[in-house]
């Protein structure tokens, strides 16, 4: 095949032949009340039962093929009387052959599907679909991509799912078990004041408790005193609060967040018991993943965990301590305040935070995140309104997304973007042998 | 009364054994089957132009005009229609209906193709066998074979008018139909043979002795032989002879022959029914209805009378003769199929498409235009 145009099948029909509905009410009609036979000496029958199934397959152009190469771009049209249409895996295409890191996501229709996970270096991905369809599976997959090829992952998990993604099925530690660290905050996770910072903690107060402005000025020259005179401690930050000369509303405002956030149990003025940043870098550069369980957490402390994380990458990364971090957020509007979906597409991205985000409230996602994303795998979505939001991804056109979305079974998904070059394509997500742990709970055991 | 309804149960397996016949020449001449063969083997993986399919063509199927316009004139008086009587007593009603459709044109002739459908009811059930469908290239072959057998000495002159494709097509539509029709008359006895059109012959493409024969047999086994033209072009004053029963609102029939068979004075055409048109349900449509001449105006009318005890007769049309014509006709994707299969058993090329209408005139060419 010198050149030929690649299509992709993305729906089928029954043709819908002219009087087609007549011929079969006549054979539904004449069924019942009439019998006999039919003697059809060069079985032209059997053509009519044929051309009764005659399906339809519509399809869209994705490229062209020229000198054997395949190209997403095309402004060419072949013959349509002189040309012949070709079965081709578009896994062919779309697989990475002689990847370095390659990794197989799952089975097309016909083979296996193997991509690199460098097309996940640098990139914003999303996973979406409906509720357990597969993807926090298909995200376990990837992290465990990564760390086999060293890479440092950071997984905000909402549902305590990715805790035992080092064990197997039969309980066993994985050969990465050593490259993966489960934090829970209050428990494994407590900070120092000093570790957290002013800004994040002050953020949390007016961000997530609403502190007023000039509560907050308060708070900053509280904050800075004891900071300058070298006694930043929990109890000696309650008693300034307490006796700082200001306004009794003032105080009271500040007051009272500040014991919101004591009660979360997150602070600790322990050297020992502090989360060690510094080791978490070293490990991060050697390939590791975090995981942040943040299962039971309470809204404020998800955020502050998920503030201060991301405060922490931005000034390691700045400081090209940490060469990049592969950042898996789980229902990211739990935590993630609406200021930072900006950040993390535009400067963080820069900086080296390379996110994918996991949703099945696709329209959680702002649109920009959609416009911008390099991969998306979607899984079976029905409902309208959800189809809609996953629309306005660019990288593949609104009907062939619908009509393929809509139809795809449990543990399938449509990868659209670099990571198959291009070319959107369905695959059967591959089994893992971990404890998935990713079981919505029943009541009934049976 | 017993003995009746033993013989009932003989003709029951003689007609049914059509449902497991064996042998397809039981069904089907071998000559026609050889003629379509020979006939198609013609073509020679040559270029195949379909007939394009749309469901605007509303009738696909190719009427083969048969009878000439007759109007007749209002100088005799028309007697009232005499009511039809239900006869008591039920016997098995058989109908034949043939269907014939183009389906493409090849360098050398049309392509048509044929089906025949032979449809009974027996108590109270309907069953039917059906054969082809037959494909047909018409050229000089079939031509030449069909002078061949023709017994008949040729006289063109009654229908040259008519293209000679078209008269081959009739010819070989006749010698299915013919064949159909002599096989139900000869596997049914004491029961009702209904045919489609009427029972007219006489013609190069429709020679007497097929129709005398079916009639003979016919009688021999006690049948009556009853034929319906869907479509007349018998007028009486300007209006279709059917009209004649508008202000019956019973079951009649009224005795035209008087009126007809003026018209046809001599040889080679012939009218070896007697012409009525009747009206079979209160509210039904009325249909021109030839019957066997030989039987006694007494006998028709009885037969009429047990067809409509003995067949569901909703709209004035029996059932059992719409069956045949429902399963004899061709839908749009049964000729699709046909062509289908012609491309793949001949190996023909589809030609592509370039109607002259179509660049002539744009999308102001109809679609029907295209053949
Ligand atoms: N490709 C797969 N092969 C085998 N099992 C799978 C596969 N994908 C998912 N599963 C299983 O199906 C169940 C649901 O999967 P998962 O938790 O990944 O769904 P989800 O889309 O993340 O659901 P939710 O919306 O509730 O978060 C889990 O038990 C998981 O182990
Ligand atoms: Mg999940």
């Amino acid at each position: 095949m010198k050149k030929g145009l690649i299509v992709q099948v993305i729906d089928i029909q029954f043709a819908n032949l002219p009087g087609i509905l007549e011929d079969i009410l006549r054979d539904v009609m004449t069924e019942d009340t009439i019998q006999g036979c039919d003697y059809d000496p060069f079985n032209i029958s059997s053509q009519i039962a044929v051309l009764k199934d005659t399906k339809i397959l519509i399809c869209k152009i994705r490229g062209a093929i020229e000198d054997g190469k395949a190209k997403t771009e095309t402004s060419w049209l072949p013959s349509r009387t002189n040309s012949r249409i070709v079965p081709y895996s578009i896994e062919k295409l779309a697989s990475t052959r002689n990847g370095k890191r390659p990794v197989t996501l799952g089975r097309t229709r016909s083979d296996h599907l193997t991509v690199d996970v460098k097309m996940l270096d640098g990139k914003l991905n999303i996973i979406t679909g409906k509720k357990g369809v597969g993807k926090s599976h298909l995200s376990k997959l990837l992290i465990l991509s990564l760390i086999q090829n060293g890479a440092p992952c950071l997984v905000i998990d909402v549902n305590g799912e990715y805790v035992n993604i080092g064990r197997t099925k039969n309980d066993e530690p994985t050969a990465y078990a050593d490259k993966i660290t489960v934090l829970k905050p209050g428990q494994s996770l407590k900070f120092g004041l000093s570790g957290v910072g002013l800004k994040t903690f002050l953020n949390t107060m007016i961000y997530a408790l609403d502190l007023p402005r000039t509560s907050s000025k308060v708070f900053s020259r509280i904050w800075n005193e004891l900071e300058r005179s070298g006694n930043l401690k929990l109890d000696s930050l309650n008693d300034a609060i307490r006796r700082f000369s200001c306004h009794e509303s003032v105080r009271e405002a500040i007051y009272s967040r500040f014991n919101t956030l004591m009660d979360l149990e997150l602070f600790t003025d322990d050297i020992s018991e502090r989360f060690d940043f510094s080791l978490f870098e070293k490990k991060m550069n050697e390939g590791h993943a975090f995981i942040i369980n943040m299962k039971d957490e309470h809204a404020i402390s998800r955020r502050l965990v998920v503030e201060l994380f991301i405060s922490k990458l931005t000034e390691q990364l700045s400081e090209m301590r940490l060469k990049a971090v592969f950042l898996f957020a789980e229902e990211a509007h739990f935590y993630l305040r609406e200021t930072y979906w900006e950040d993390i597409i535009t400067r963080m991205r820069h900086l080296g935070v390379f996110t994918t985000f996991i949703t099945n409230q696709p329209d959680t996602v702002q649109e920009s995140v959609y416009r911008q994303a390099d991969n998306i795998f979607m899984f079976n979505i029905t409902n309208e309104h959800d189809l809609d939001a996953i629309s306005k991804v660019a990288k593949i056109d609104a009907e062939s997304l619908r009509s393929i979305v809509k139809d795809l079974p449990a543990h399938n998904c449509l990868i659209v973007g670099d990571i198959v070059r291009d070319f959107p394509i369905v695959v059967n997500v591959k089994p893992l042998d971990i404890q998935t742990m990713g079981q919505t709970r029943h009541f009934f055991q049976d | 009364m017993t003995h009746r309804t033993q013989d009932i149960g003989f003709e029951h397996s003689k007609i049914s054994m059509l449902l497991s016949e064996e042998s397809g020449n039981i069904l089907l001449p071998d000559f026609l089957l050889n003629l379509s063969s020979e006939s198609m083997r013609t073509l020679g993986g040559g270029f195949f132009e379909p007939r394009e399919v749309t469901t605007v063509e509303g009738e696909l199927e190719d009427a083969v005009e048969e009878e000439p316009h007759l109007n007749l004139a209002n100088t005799t008086i028309i007697d009232e229609p005499a009511p039809i009587a239900k006869v008591i007593g039920n016997c098995t009603v058989a109908a034949v209906d043939v269907s014939s459709v183009r389906v493409g044109e090849s360098e050398q002739g049309l392509l048509y193709a044929l089906r025949g459908a032979l449809v009974w009811r027996e108590g109270l059930s309907y069953n039917f066998t059906r054969c082809g469908p037959l494909a047909f290239h018409l050229n000089d072959l079939i031509a030449r074979s069909l002078n061949r057998r023709s017994r008949a000495n040729d006289n063109l002159s009654y229908s040259a008018w008519s293209p000679l494709s078209e008269r081959l097509l009739s010819r070989l539509r006749n010698t299915l139909e013919r064949w159909m029709q002599r096989l139900a008359c000869s596997r049914l006895s004491r029961g009702i043979v209904l045919l489609d059109g009427s029972l007219t012959a006489g013609t190069p493409d429709n020679p007497t002795v097929y129709l005398e024969d079916i009639l003979n047999r016919s009688r021999e086994n006690g049948n009556a032989v009853i034929a319906f033209s869907k479509e007349t072009k018998l007028c009486f004053s300007g209006k279709k002879i059917t009209r004649l029963l508008d202000k019956a609102n019973y079951p009649c029939m009224l005795n035209i022959d008087r009126i007809i068979t003026p018209q046809f004075p001599s040889a080679p055409v012939r009218l070896m029914g007697r012409v009525y048109v009747a009206k079979l349900t209160s509210r039904g449509l009325p249909f021109r209805v030839d019957i066997d001449r030989q039987l006694s105006e007494e006998s028709a009318a009885k037969a009429v009378g047990r067809l409509i005890n003995s067949d569901i007769v909703e709209q004035g049309y029996p059932e059992t003769l719409r069956l045949a014509h429902i399963l004899s006709t061709f839908t749009a994707n049964e000729i699709l199929a046909i062509q289908r299969h012609l491309s793949i058993e001949y190996g023909l090329k589809l030609a592509p498409r370039l109607s002259f209408r179509r660049s002539l005139f744009g999308p102001y060419g109809t679609s029907t235009e295209a053949s």
